[in-house]
């Protein structure tokens, strides 16, 4: 059986996740090369419905990345993701879609290490997981 | 007219001073929504069939100005007035409701455990139904059954946009349903993302009222989806839809102050 | 402000869903489902949400137009009807009256459709009268009427629910006809077996109990296989057979030869999913057979039909509730403009023109001599035109620029006219060509009925005025009628035209406006105290016995070549309807489904280097048009598939106007066509 290499998408929000991400890269933190990363403005411009677009579309796992909660360049922009992602998650439980496959985290600009964690940690649930059942469901 | 067409009337017209009255009536062996001004006969009014009127408002409120209007309210439309009075889409103090007690049938139809109206104008109160007995089996079911379940019923869609043309808290002029976007497929059924962005999007609004599930052609339980939502909101964040105090918290920041954008937002 | 509901009938297929057409001074606002109606029960489809979309539109056709100096110019309306009444006259003076052919319209009232045949018989004196049936289930007309006496659905939609198998062929429910299709998936949902047969994967077949995919065009070949393996395995019905139909013998030896290993060969149905079919089918204690265009398009279309009343009368699956087979007609009122003798060999009630006690009774109540003879079909006329024989034709809502098999055929046919006239609503690829354009209502702007496809009488009720001048097409026919000099076209409302018609079609017999109104009555309704008739043959066929014709498969008109390697097959999609007058103009709906494609099969697509959405062309012998490829696993290998409702890469441009020798309907389904990258 060939190795199951999920494919992940990363939204990271411009002002933190993203230069954190850009960190991890500049210090060259090893990590397992899965990830897509998208680069938003805020974690709050991930609107639910990329999550659910992507995970319908086999997409194996979606991180969102943002600021900590009192550093959102918008002030509270990263409020709405922490309401908004929980929710999402729940629904895809609800219809029976390991929420697992969806994560929500806070990575500061300084935090190139944990970025790097997240990464590391997220492919291997995903990997644990395996394929996101919905690339075989042809609708 | 028959007396409780002149009931509602009176009610309307009379006590509670409303410029039109939206309710349900008979005519020639088929029932429908009518809306009369006072002295116009509606035929024979009827609440046994269950039209949602507040969905029908919502489409004609553009052309509704300022009139005072008198709707037929279930415990259901009541709150879904609330919802969108909330977010600015109805004038609450243009709003005439008429209290109606659902019937034991349509109870046990709907599953409702909130059914009985703030004021009972027509109709007698009865017992709430306390659960889905669907979605209970979907919550003790393995997470690979239940999207076994879902997908076997997702695959039946054919994209009517029902559940959102007669839902009575969707109100958005260009639904993102219908943008490739988000949805891209195209021809039918449309992709799992379809059911997931109603059901979030209805999240904070949903007044189980049922509709979506009466109007699917293809009978997809979306009742029993709405209710699991429901209760996630509820279990999350102690937030039920219809409750005229509590801003939905898709509108709040964690410590509940308003997020700057309106609350228009679907 | 002013709010009405007005309750009517949907105009896209031929379900007949009911809705509340939303009114506020005049503007349609919106669709309400009409919860109480029997058959659509407060549910539509995305096109029946719609239906008040396109009515309002800027490019309705506002009044009259004539032809003068090669433009079309706004003109009054004495003028534009006075112009097609003298033209009329000259030309039947000149040629005779069966140089003149009036095309009825399947999207009409049966009062329409009943005075438009009226004007052709009794007004200018031919059976010259036909409407697109004629390119749908004009092999359902002839085949059951031979089979079973009737040309209708035998059973009604609420019944597929209750069925323990339903047989689907040629027919792509849930997209052509989503509220039928959405009754087959509740039937499935309570136990039954859904069993299609269809060269491409439907939104049906991919949730179905068993998909079959057979080869266009040997559909007799599957269907004789699969009674052959029913009789072998003693799965028939003799007791049925023997009390209720002749034939059984003949039958039985013409499907000797059709073994599952010769069925297979023929159509490339593995004979596993073929004896398994047969047996689910046979097996059922109620088995439906539900078809559609993908039977009776065909050259031998009328023989499919057979077969199929064959398959269904050998396993006594006929006049019982949850049996029976079943046409699924594609038009609001196809079943009606035929019930209301908008064919060139049928009077209203399906009272053949050429048996002379039914003329006679037509010539007394419409006090006129009527001509004995059988007339030409819609698809014949187009032909005659060319040769001279046809110079006149008076369209009622038809577009057969977009409609008809290959239309460049059809445009030299129309330039050969010397007079066309054509009532539409929109400007179409057709009133372009005409002399004389008359503006018309559309459903929501006039009182009426349509029969829905399975005979159930559906009032129509008018919401809101025509724009500008237009004028419904009852009223339109009864000026011609009168200018023309005739009598009995004096009628103040459709309720009286469907009142002489119930006088004169013994099946609406009980018919009124004030009835359907009330009631869901479904033909024959033979009288006013009668209910009508749901189920057709119960206890046996009124013909006595029902007719097992032995047929036997024979190959397409046209075969594949080198040069055209590609079977074409034709059809339509959720979103758009016909050639899209009204679905075009409906923004939702041309949303959905913008352009046109072709659907190629993900091998053929690689071979020929074709992505999904690339630019094809695609040939046959007749044509050429360029459009989106759509890449899918859902289409046979060999085979491709073109929705035929747009006008910028029109199917129709392509397709063969082979005839079925008996009902004269084209093979829109099989053409051999060719593939290339653009």
């Amino acid at each position: 059986m060939t190795e199951f290499k999920p494919t992940i998408l990363a939204f990271c929000c411009n002002w933190c996740s993203y230069a954190g991400a850009d960190l991890a890269g500049v210090n060259r933190l090893q990590m397992p090369p899965n990830v897509h990363v998208i680069r938003v403005m805020c974690s709050a411009s991930v609107k639910p419905e990329y999550v659910f677009k992507a995970i319908s579309q086999g997409v194996d796992g979606v991180l969102v990345l943002g600021c900590h909660i009192g550093d959102c360049h918008y002030l509270t922009g990263n409020h709405r993701t922490a309401k908004r992602i929980p929710v999402t998650k729940k629904i895809l439980h609800d219809v029976g879609i390991d929420d697992r496959r969806v994560r929500l985290d806070w990575v500061s600009a300084a935090e190139g290490e944990k970025f790097q964690q997240v990464i590391i940690e997220f492919v291997a649930e995903i990997k644990t997981l395996g394929p996101n059942p919905q690339r075989e469901v042809n609708m | 007219m028959n007396d409780l067409g002149r009931r509602l009337a009176r009610i309307a017209f009379d006590e509670r001073g409303a410029d039109i009255l939206l309710m349900m009536a008979e005519n020639q062996g088929n029932v429908g929504p009518v809306i009369i001004s006072k002295g116009q006969d509606p035929g024979d009014a009827r609440i046994d069939v269950p039209y949602q009127l507040v969905a029908i408002l919502t489409n004609l409120l553009p052309f509704i100005g300022k009139a005072k209007v008198a709707i037929l309210c279930r415990r259901c439309d009541e709150k879904a007035l609330i919802e969108l009075a909330k977010r600015g889409i109805v004038d609450d103090a243009s709003m005439v409701r008429i209290g109606l007690a659902c019937s034991k049938e349509q109870i046990q139809a709907c599953r409702c455990s909130d059914c009985v109206p703030s004021k009972v104008d027509i109709g007698e109160a009865a017992e709430p139904c306390p659960e889905d007995a669907l979605a209970i089996e979907l919550g003790s079911m393995t997470i690979e059954q239940r999207a076994a379940f879902w997908m076997r019923q997702f695959r039946k869609c054919n994209k009517c946009f029902g559940c959102t043309l007669n839902c009575p808290v969707c109100f958005c002029d260009d639904c993102v349903l219908e943008e490739r976007t988000y949805t891209p497929k195209e021809g039918i059924p449309p992709e799992l993302a379809f059911h997931l962005i109603r059901s979030f999007h209805l999240a904070d609004k949903c007044v189980e009222c049922g509709e979506c599930e009466r109007s699917c052609p293809v009978d997809i339980p979306l009742l029993t989806l709405r209710k699991m939502v429901n209760r996630d909101m509820k279990n999350m964040f102690d937030y039920g839809s219809g409750d005229a105090e509590k801003k939905s918290p898709l509108l709040t920041t964690l410590d509940d102050q308003p997020l700057e954008d309106d609350g228009h937002a679907c | 402000m002013h709010v009405d509901h007005v309750l009517t009938t949907c105009p896209y297929c031929g379900t007949g869903c009911r809705f509340y057409l939303q009114v506020v001074d005049g503007r349609l606002v919106g669709v309400v489902p009409c919860k109480t109606d029997e058959i659509s029960q407060g549910k539509l489809c995305i096109k029946g949400y719609n239906a008040h979309a396109f009515v309002q539109h800027p490019d309705r056709l506002t009044h009259p137009m004539v032809r003068e100096d090669g433009q079309l110019r706004k003109a009054t309306w004495d003028e534009a009807l006075d112009k097609v009444v003298s033209e009329i006259k000259r030309i039947t003076a000149e040629h005779g009256p069966d140089s003149v052919i009036v095309l009825a319209s399947a999207k009409c009232t049966n009062e329409e459709n009943y005075l438009f045949q009226k004007l052709a018989r009794a007004a200018i004196g031919t059976n010259n009268v036909d409407h697109c049936a004629r390119l749908c289930h004009a092999s359902t007309v002839a085949g059951l009427l031979m089979s079973f006496g009737s040309g209708a659905m035998t059973n009604t939609i609420p019944e597929f629910e209750d069925a323990d198998c339903v047989l689907v062929t040629g027919s792509n429910t849930l997209e052509a006809h989503p509220l039928i299709g959405a009754r087959i998936l509740r039937a499935q949902d309570k136990g039954a077996k859904i069993v299609v047969v269809d060269p491409r994967d439907t939104p049906l077949s991919r949730i179905a109990y068993s998909s079959i995919r057979q080869k266009p065009g040997t559909d007799i070949a599957w269907i004789n296989g699969m009674i052959k393996i029913i009789i072998d395995e003693g799965l028939h019905d003799e007791g049925f057979i023997k009390d209720h139909t002749s034939g059984f013998e003949d039958l039985k030896r013409i499907v000797q030869p059709y073994t599952p290993e010769r069925v297979e060969e023929i159509t490339s149905i593995p004979k596993e999913r073929l004896i398994d079919a047969a047996r689910t089918y046979a097996s059922a204690e109620r088995a439906m057979i539900a078809y559609a265009m993908g039977v009776t398009q065909h050259t031998n279309g009328t023989n499919i039909v057979r077969a199929l009343a064959n398959l269904a009368m050998v396993t006594g699956n006929v006049g019982r509730e949850s049996t029976g087979v079943n046409p699924l007609r594609g038009q609001c009122n196809v079943q009606g403009a035929c019930d209301a003798g908008g064919l060139p060999d049928l009077f209203p009630g399906y009272q053949k023109v050429e048996d002379a006690d039914a003329r006679k009774k037509f010539e007394a109540a419409w006090g006129k001599p009527l001509p004995p003879n059988k007339g030409t079909t819609l698809t014949c006329a187009f032909k005659d035109a060319l040769i001279g024989k046809v110079k006149a034709m008076i369209i009622f809502g038809e577009n057969p620029m977009l409609s008809d098999p290959d239309i460049a055929h059809v445009e030299e046919a129309i330039k050969e006219l010397e007079f066309l006239a054509v009532t539409e609503i929109f400007p179409t690829a057709t009133t372009k060509l005409a002399h004389v354009v008359l503006a018309g209502a559309c459903y929501a702007e006039k009182d009426g009925t349509f029969t829905s496809t399975d005979r159930a009488i559906r009032p129509v009720h008018k919401a809101i005025d025509p724009p500008g001048e237009a004028r419904p097409d009852w009223q339109i026919a009864c000026e011609l009628g009168r200018r023309l000099g005739a009598s009995g076209f004096d009628f103040s409302s459709p309720s009286e035209i469907m009142d002489e018609m119930a006088r004169l079609a013994p099946p609406y017999g009980g018919i009124s406006h004030a009835r359907a109104d009330r009631e869901v009555l479904r033909w024959p309704c033979p009288s006013k105290d009668h209910k009508g008739t749901p189920v057709l043959h119960v206890g046996g066929f009124k013909i006595g016995k029902g007719v097992l014709v032995p047929v036997d498969h024979a190959p397409p008109a046209e075969q594949t070549s080198e040069e055209y390697p590609f079977i074409l097959t034709t059809g339509r999609n959720l979103f758009q309807f016909h050639t899209g007058t009204m679905t075009r103009r409906s923004p939702k709906l041309e949303r959905e489904a913008p352009e046109p494609y072709v659907e190629v099969n993900t091998t053929d697509a690689k071979r020929l280097g074709i992505s999904d959405g690339g630019r094809v062309r695609v040939s046959s012998r007749r044509g050429e048009i360029s459009l989106k490829a759509r890449v899918t696993g859902w289409i046979m290998p060999g085979v491709i598939f073109i929705p035929f409702h747009y006008a910028e890469a029109a199917a129709n441009r392509l397709t063969n106007p082979a005839l079925d020798p008996v009902a004269k309907i084209p093979e829109f389904k099989v053409c051999a066509a060719q593939l290339e990258k653009a």
